[in-house]
C-alpha cells in the first residue's frame, strides 16, 4: 500500500463491483439465448469476491480482488417452441435459467457499491489535501 | 622577576571536547537519510507514480484500458504526489529563506 493507499483499496472496490456490472450485462444480453436441448444451456456469471490480505502490516486489509467467476446451471429451463430451427424432436429447446428481476436487483446494488466506493474516493482526495494544508 | 612569554595560540582542530561539524552531520545521515536525498527519492516515486498515469493515459486513448477507474485513479495519486512534492520543497525553501535571514 503506498502513500495515497485508501485510493488503491477503494479502486480494488470499484474493479470488482465493475465485474460485477459486466457479468450483469452479459447475463442481461444473453437472457433469450436459445440453445438445442443437447447442448449447455448459457449459464448465469456469477462474480466470487474475496478480501485482500494485509500488505502494510497495519492489520487492515488492502482491499477486495475477484477470486473467481461461477457459473449457474447449464441445464437452462427446457421450452416448447417448435417452430424453433433448434427445436429438437420434440418440438422442444432450452433457455438460460436466468431471472430478469433478479438481474436487475443485481445491478442496482452493483451500481451503488460502485458509487460508494467513488464517494469513499472522493472523501479520501479531500481529506489527503487538507493534510498537504498543515502548517499554512 | 622573570616573565613567560606568550604562549601561542592552540591550533582550533585541537580544541578538546568540541565536535566538528563534520561528525554530527555523518551521525544523523546515514545512507539515503539526509534531507537531498529523501527529496531526490520522493522525486523518483513521483516520476514513477507519473509514469505510470502516464501508460494508463495512452492505454486509454488507444482503446487499450481495461477500467475507466483504472486511469482516473492513477491520475489522481500523480496528482496528489505532486501536489505533495510541491508541498515539501516549499517548506524547504521557507526554512532555507529564515536561516539565510537570521542575525549572525
Amino acid at each position: 500500500m503506498g502513500i495515497f493507499g485508501i485510493l488503491d483499496t477503494s479502486g480494488s472496490g470499484l474493479h470488482v463491483n465493475k465485474l460485477w456490472l459486466d457479468a450483469v450485462s452479459d447475463n442481461i444480453a444473453n437472457i433469450n439465448t436459445v440453445k438445442k436441448t443437447s447442448d449447455n444451456a448459457f449459464q448465469e456469471r456469477m462474480v466470487v469476491a474475496q478480501e485482500s490480505p494485509d500488505t502494510s502490516g497495519t492489520g487492515v486489509g488492502s482491499g477486495v480482488h475477484v477470486s473467481g467467476i461461477q457459473l449457474g446451471s447449464a441445464d437452462g429451463v427446457t421450452f416448447y417452441d417448435p417452430q424453433n430451427p433448434l427445436a429438437d424432436k420434440n418440438g422442444n429447446v432450452k433457455r438460460p435459467d436466468i431471472d430478469l428481476g433478479d438481474q436487475m436487483v443485481q445491478m442496482m446494488v452493483a451500481q451503488r457499491a460502485y458509487q460508494a466506493n467513488l464517494a469513499v474516493i472522493d472523501r479520501a482526495r479531500d481529506t489527503y489535501i487538507q493534510a498537504m494544508g498543515i502548517g499554512k | 622577576m622573570a616573565i613567560a612569554p606568550i604562549a601561542g595560540v592552540a591550533s582550533l582542530g585541537q580544541l578538546a571536547g568540541t565536535p566538528s561539524i563534520d561528525a554530527a552531520t555523518k551521525a544523523k545521515s546515514g545512507p539515503g537519510d539526509g534531507f537531498g536525498a529523501q527529496i531526490t527519492n520522493a522525486l523518483d516515486n513521483l516520476q514513477a507514480t507519473q509514469n505510470t498515469a502516464d501508460n494508463l493515459a495512452l492505454k486509454a486513448a488507444t482503446g487499450g484500458a481495461q477500467d475507466v477507474s483504472d486511469y482516473m485513479i492513477a491520475a489522481t495519486q500523480a496528482s496528489l504526489a505532486t501536489e505533495l512534492t510541491v508541498a515539501v520543497r516549499n517548506k524547504a525553501v521557507e526554512s532555507f529563506n529564515d536561516i539565510m535571514r537570521m542575525n549572525i
